[in-house]
């Protein structure tokens, strides 16, 4: 029979059958990936998991470690601690965005672009860098105190201790609350509302009885995150010299007593598990609670007009949050312009001579940056990219297994992945050469991937979900491969998600601290984040630290812009054509 | 093509880190940027043949990365402040014992040996520890500035001192261990509580003091002088002070044991101690005492010049021997009974402190004896010196265990457990008695 | 259950610039099933959330009973409205749902689960009580919202298209049973709907609604039979409409159609008007020409089933004429010439 001339031979095709039987190109990635995430995500979590199961000298099995732990009582402490922080950080959270929710679903609130901005200003200060700042405004002899104890004779202990974490994650997290509060309070289909005030319930009955149970599931799912993300912080507690807490506990057992310590072990495991229950019981609470009740053609809640008293009122909490919001932003110029700033409200006077000491001595750091960064954003797109048409495409076998492994990298702390790496590669050498793989610089860059990549795959789940099937079919129909069908037609309709991806995966591993200073070896590797903490630790250096923290803010900020540009500009070329 | 171009970034890739054209050095210290930064730039000026790498590590980080590679070292150097660690590398033969040739650098500094007997390490520059204050704050709390050990006792700096803890730094382990070779082991641990009564914080890293006290986040730091004669340079409020009890040590050198490069790792060290060298030294940003009197010519007004002014640091000679042996030791036993308890500590201080207040004049007999009963139990210690210097005790404190057979002692995190348990027995108990005597 | 009648007088209502409501006025009286039938954005919906206390405040008067409740909270009115989307508190049980506007009320447990049991025994659904709102079907859902409302006892119900969710069958039977429990209980009500036929079937009178402004009110026959105003004649059921004038010669009223045929009209009908409403039903097709025929041609034919519908050309236009079917009888094939005998005792003029 002749062979059709249109029809492409794929790669498998042309492969000898006994090296490739049945198993087409794509088996093989998603086998290369899963070893891949087996390789950089799984074996270094389950190194630690296993060393703090062992004993630190003979290897045997025992749980000996975690009743140490246990027994110690600075551990509990911590373990306490911790849990006492993240769950105040969600309180506070909560009191912050809860009005803010509030106002910008009830009523028509002309400051709502305000609101939506608070909603997005906090998340491009890395919280470690807005810590520095804080401390200058609201530390014991900060800029606040200073005056209120001239003024009034006392002081308020905003950054004491723990309230210091506290105060700084909660500013730093209050977002996600506010955007997931929010989209669940306007997913409450307005007759809800009405159907109640109709039998007679108004005000805060109402909203006890009807709105925020309606709202919970949404407020659930923020206040989960923002509690797992605060118990697994590790540069916050870190720079506020707060070290009785889990994550800079593990973080110093380890960096000062050596990769030995078993105690940095079961502390890791600590934080796994518990961020591990703490999503499956947010998922647990959800479950068959989608409340989502908005019919076609109804809007959301219905909109109020301020009364004259109320809209002043509105107007105060909102500015005043703005203040609060944008206080380390404030401090962070300051101190970067500023000279000398010591115990007092101001910064001595003002110079541009710390951009220019920045400038001068971080372009290994910026360029370490966009190069770990870039590789892990690409990477990240990459695998994303394939597990999403693996998981949405195929039926190959253990494809959920790939996306749930995937996804797994969020529960893991930064700290942990970093333990895991410099035990995992601690005797391997880096091929070709004698070094020690723990302190090459490419692992620092794999841990920013991994760490980035469950984003970066519900980016490109997302953007292969609105691809319609029928397009691959017409394609295949026509006579592509596979492969050509994916690179011309597939790829190209995903790219506006892929890129949005890219761009925020870029944006976030540019800024995390976490893996990165567990993982830095020499000065010469240092991302920005880490150049930052460096920085820090001299005197004549505050002032560029701090130069360098307004860089790190404006590239989160470029790129959180420009992901949303690229997303907004997509769905508008989507919304003429038909999706699935 | 394409395959061309892979192969040669991952060759460049490969290669990114590694072996360049340049011999490469490799050095782990436990500076800072600001002060090898400077050092990296000169020596590489003067050696353009050699390319420095530096690998940044906390002392206890560095000795513990050291001891991790031995098996196959990838280090030339290891750089650090604290002579002590270097003897815990030199006891376990990680040290290469070689030889330098300098000139015009004396034997001693203060009264302490500027290199190795054995010549395994050698020292580059001095540096002392003393009382830094800010201006600022100290005229805005009405206090003047402390300029010995015991005033930082004193119940007007209640909540005002911050200090690091030897664990997270070697040279405030240096401060810790001098005192207590100076004042003794129970008189010393004594005054280290009644000082850690009166802290703001304990810090994560030594930098954390000066940082703290610059921007005047508390009034007063135990600090190593370099940071307060930089943190003065830059222009901060700030001032600094060395107090009578002193030792001056030196910063050290070495090499390291099966060096990849030791040849090039002499010439580095050779380099600090050229007058070139050492000059560098005065940089602000650096501020450590050179080692070769000559330097001292270029010093900027108000600089100490160990080698002119005999106070500074004659007092107490420091055995490193001993320091070394109980290192671990003394790191935990800091930890467990003040940084760890800080807020019990400082809480039963100040109880104390406000009693002692009330019955200044000591009338009240009883009062008087309650609150002298109440300060020995902020003073007892868990274990005295001679404990401190049996081997088997602090053995348990470096889980050095090689072999399965050697003797499972206690572990160390019981050992703790057992310290803390008494310690916060004690505070909780001094703080009742106090209170009990303020009643009176 | 006290019947109370509504009386709204004069209501205007507008959204920023747009008029919705244009001087509304009507009077339903107590026990009424009144229906609101209207095209969208009609503000027939509008009206009922205005007499429900939804949206912004109106000008004017809506009584209910002696009593204006104008601007009052709508928690306030004892009115009950039933949604077009049920609105069930999906985070509640049956139960709770058909119990919230009682436990508002602060009634003991021990009335509240009397009363619901009752309430859910009315609409057959006591089996339910214990499930959540989304295991039950559509109908379940309306008959549950239908439920809650009925129990706190209002003075009037609101039904907001009711039906429109549903499908087609479940439709008929649901507008069955909303009748018959309406007439049970007695309550003045009001259903709004687009659906004539819902309409038609279960009010007793009803309002038009187009732009705002009433059309016409009337029991469900009074307007198909005479409507005032084209708009009616052409929402309730099929219109024939022939453009002319009246032409009056002593005793003899005839209307002049645009193409030149006269149709006698009757004593009783207007003699203003330049528009004649005629039927389907009341034109029958013939070969023959008759003293009230108009000369036309067949265009088109349809089978319906018990009817035969012809589209036949003539009058200028095109006129519907419906044919009760027979089986067995001839069919008007297309292109025949036909006179179409118009039964004017029953055309409306406007």
């Amino acid at each position: 029979m002749p062979q059709n001339p249109y029809i492409h031979k794929g790669l498998a095709d042309r492969l000898p059958k006994w090296l490739v039987p049945n198993l087409s190109a794509i088996h093989l990635v998603a086998v290369f990936i899963a070893l891949l995430l087996i390789g950089l995500l799984l074996v270094p979590v389950a190194q630690v998991m296993i060393v703090a199961f062992q004993d630190a000298s003979t290897g045997a099995a025992t749980l000996q470690n975690f009743v140490d732990f246990f027994q110690t009582s600075l551990f509990r402490e911590s373990f306490w601690n911790s849990f006492y922080v993240s769950a105040m950080s969600v309180v506070v959270a909560t009191a912050i965005a809860l009005p803010l929710a509030y106002i910008t679903t009830r009523f028509h609130f002309s400051g709502s672009i305000l609101i939506q901005s608070l909603g997005f200003i906090p998340l491009i200060m890395p919280p470690f860098v807005g810590a520095v700042a804080m401390q200058l405004i609201f530390g014991r002899n900060g800029t606040i105190n200073l005056i209120i104890r001239e003024k009034f004779g006392f002081d308020i202990p905003f950054m004491n201790g723990l309230n210091g974490v506290i105060l700084v994650q909660s500013i730093h997290y209050f977002p996600f609350i506010l955007i997931n509060l929010s989209a669940s309070l306007r997913n409450i289909d307005r007759s809800m509302e009405e159907a109640a005030q109709n039998l007679g319930s108004h005000g805060l009955r109402l909203f006890r009885r009807i709105v925020f149970p309606l709202a919970m599931p949404g407020y659930i799912a923020g206040a989960a995150l923002v509690f797992i993300k605060v118990f697994d912080d590790l540069g916050t507690p870190l720079l506020l010299n707060v070290n009785n807490m889990l994550a800079p506990q593990a973080f110093l057992r380890i960096s000062s007593i050596g990769i030995s310590d078993p105690m940095g072990y079961v502390i890791s495991v600590i934080l796994v598990i518990f961020s591990i229950l703490s999503l499956w019981a947010s998922f647990l609470f959800m479950r068959g609670k989608d409340y989502t009740t908005v019919q076609k053609g109804g809007g959301g809640m219905a909109k109020r007009i301020l009364k004259t008293r109320e809209k002043f009122l509105s107007y105060g909490v909102v500015i005043f949050i703005l203040l609060l919001v944008l206080s380390p932003h404030i401090g962070l110029l300051l101190l970067s312009f500023g000279t000398i700033w010591s115990y007092a409200p101001l910064p001595d006077g003002y110079t541009l001579q710390n951009y220019v000491t920045m400038w001068e001595n971080s372009k290994t750091f910026i360029t370490n940056t966009i190069l770990y960064a870039s590789i892990a954003a690409t990477l990240d797109v990459i695998v994303g990219t394939a597990i999403a048409y693996i998981v949405l495409r195929t039926g190959i076998f253990g494809r959920k297994g790939l996306d749930y492994l995937a996804t797994a990298a969020l529960a893991i702390p930064g700290v942990v992945l970093g333990i895991g790496y410099l035990r995992t590669f601690h005797n391997l050498d880096v091929p070709f050469t004698n070094e020690p793989m723990a302190s090459w610089w490419v692992i620092i860059a794999l841990a920013l991937m991994i760490r980035r990549l469950p984003y970066a795959l519900r980016a490109c789940t997302a953007a292969l979900q609105q691809v319609s099937i029928s397009l691959e079919e017409a394609a295949e129909s026509l006579g592509a491969t596979k492969r050509r069908t994916i690179q011309k037609i597939v790829i190209p309709l995903m790219a506006g998600g892929i890129l949005a991806g890219f761009v925020t995966s870029f944006a976030t591993a540019a800024v995390e601290l976490s893996a990165t200073i567990m993982l830095v070896s020499s000065n010469n590797d240092a991302p920005l984040a880490y150049g930052i903490y460096l920085f820090m630790q001299t005197p004549s250096g505050r002032g560029a630290g701090a130069a360098l923290g307004i860089v790190a803010v404006i590239v989160v900020a470029i790129g959180t812009i420009a992901s949303q540009v690229i997303i907004e500009r997509n769905k508008k070329l989507k919304s003429s054509g038909d999706s699935h | 093509m394409k395959h061309t171009i892979y192969a040669s970034i991952a060759t460049l890739a490969l290669t990114a880190s590694g072996a360049m054209a340049d011999d490469k050095i490799t050095v782990i210290t436990s500076f800072p940027d600001s002060m090898t930064g400077p050092i990296e730039a000169a020596f590489e000026t003067a050696h353009p043949e050699f390319d420095l790498e530096i690998l940044n590590k906390k002392t206890s980080a560095g000795v513990k990365y050291i001891q991790e590679i031995a098996g196959a070292n990838t280090a030339d150097i290891f750089w650090a402040s604290a002579p002590d660690a270097f003897e815990v590398l030199k006891n376990d033969n990680l040290l290469a014992d070689v030889s330098v040739t300098s000139e015009g650098i004396p034997e001693l500094i203060g009264s302490y040996p500027l290199n190795d007997p054995d010549g395994f390490y050698y020292g580059f520059a001095g540096a002392g520890y003393g009382i830094m204050w800010n201006e600022r704050y100290l005229a805005a709390n009405n206090l003047q500035p402390a300029k010995e050990w015991a005033e930082l006792a004193q119940p007007e700096y209640h909540g005002h001192v911050g200090m690091s803890a030897p664990s997270r730094s070697g040279t405030t382990h240096l401060t810790v261990e001098t005192l207590l070779q100076g004042e003794g082991w129970d008189n010393g641990w004594a005054k280290w509580k009644r000082i850690a009564g009166n802290f703001s914080t304990v810090t994560e890293r030594s930098f954390g003091v000066p940082d703290g006290v610059n921007t005047g986040n508390f009034g007063l730091g135990i600090v190593i002088d370099f940071f307060g004669f930089s943190s003065k340079a830059s222009g901060f409020p700030v001032d600094f002070a060395y107090p009578t009890i002193t030792a001056l040590v030196p910063a050290n050198v070495a090499v390291v044991a099966k060096a990849p490069n030791s040849e090039g790792a002499v010439v580095f060290i050779e380099y600090l101690l050229t007058p070139e060298g050492q000059a560098v030294l005065l940089n602000p940003a650096i501020m450590r005492l050179p080692i070769n009197p000559a330097t001292y010519v270029n010093a900027p007004e108000g600089f100490p010049n160990p080698f002119k002014d005999s106070t500074i640091g004659a007092a107490v000679e420091f055995d490193v021997a001993k320091s070394g042996s109980r290192y671990n030791l003394v790191n935990s036993m800091f930890d467990v009974m003040i940084t760890y308890r800080l807020d019990d500590l400082r809480d039963a201080v100040g109880a104390i402190q406000a009693a002692e207040a009330l019955h200044a004049d000591g009338s009240n007999t009883n009062a008087t004896a309650l609150i002298a009963e109440a300060w020995a139990l902020i003073d007892a210690n868990p274990i005295d010196e001679a404990k401190s210097l049996d081997t088997d005790f602090a053995g348990i404190f470096t889980k050095k265990r090689k072999k399965v057979t050697d003797k499972v002692g206690e572990r160390q995190a019981e050992v703790e457990q057992r310290w803390d348990a008494m310690v916060v027995a004690n505070y909780a108990r001094a703080k009742e008695l106090a209170n009990q005597a303020a009643g009176m | 259950m006290k019947k109370a009648g509504i009386k709204i007088e004069n209501l205007h209502l507008s959204f920023g610039e747009t008029e919705v409501l244009n001087g509304v006025s009507l009077e339903i009286k107590p026990g009424e099933f009144f229906a609101f039938l209207g095209p969208s954005g009609s503000g027939k919906s509008t009206l009922l959330r205005a007499i429900a206390g939804f949206g912004p405040k109106p000008k004017g008067r809506i009584m209910i009973g002696n009593k204006d409740i104008l601007g009052l909270d709508p928690w306030k009115r004892n009115i009950g409205m039933v949604f077009q989307s049920y609105a069930l508190w999906p985070h509640m049980t049956v139960r709770n749902n058909v119990g919230f506007g009682l436990r508002e009320r602060k009634l003991s447990s021990k009335l509240i689960k009397t009363k619901v049991d009752a309430a859910l025994d009315l609409v057959d659904l006591s089996h339910l009580a214990d499930r959540m709102p989304n295991q039950l079907s559509g109908g379940q859902q309306q008959r549950i919202a239908l439920a809650r409302t009925i129990v706190v006892e209002p003075e009037v119900l609101l039904l907001d298209e009711p039906l429109s969710n549903l499908d087609a069958s479940l439709r008929v039977q649901m507008r069955r049973e909303l009748l018959r429990l309406q007439r049970q209980l007695g309550l003045t009500t009001i259903f709004v709907t687009h659906d004539q036929e819902e309409a038609n079937t279960t009010s007793d009178r009803m309002a038009v609604l187009d732009g705002g402004v009433i059309q016409q009110i009337g029991s469900p026959q009074e307007l198909y039979d005479k409507p005032s105003n084209l708009f009616v004649a052409n929402f309730l059921g099929t219109a024939n409409i022939l453009e002319g004038k009246i032409e009056i010669l002593g005793n003899n009223k005839r209307f002049l159609t645009k193409t030149g045929d006269s149709l006698s009209l009757s004593e009783g009908s207007s003699t203003v008007g330049n528009y004649i409403i005629l039927r389907p039903q009341n034109i029958s097709i013939n070969h023959k020409k008759s003293k009230n025929s108009l000369p036309g041609k067949v265009r088109h034919s349809e089978f319906l089933g018990s009817q035969i519908r012809y589209i036949v050309t003539a009058g200028g236009t095109e006129i519907v004429i419906d044919q009760s079917h027979r089986a067995g009888q001839d069919w008007f094939a297309n292109g025949t010439d036909v006179h179409l005998l118009v039964n004017t005792s029953t055309a409306v003029v406007i």
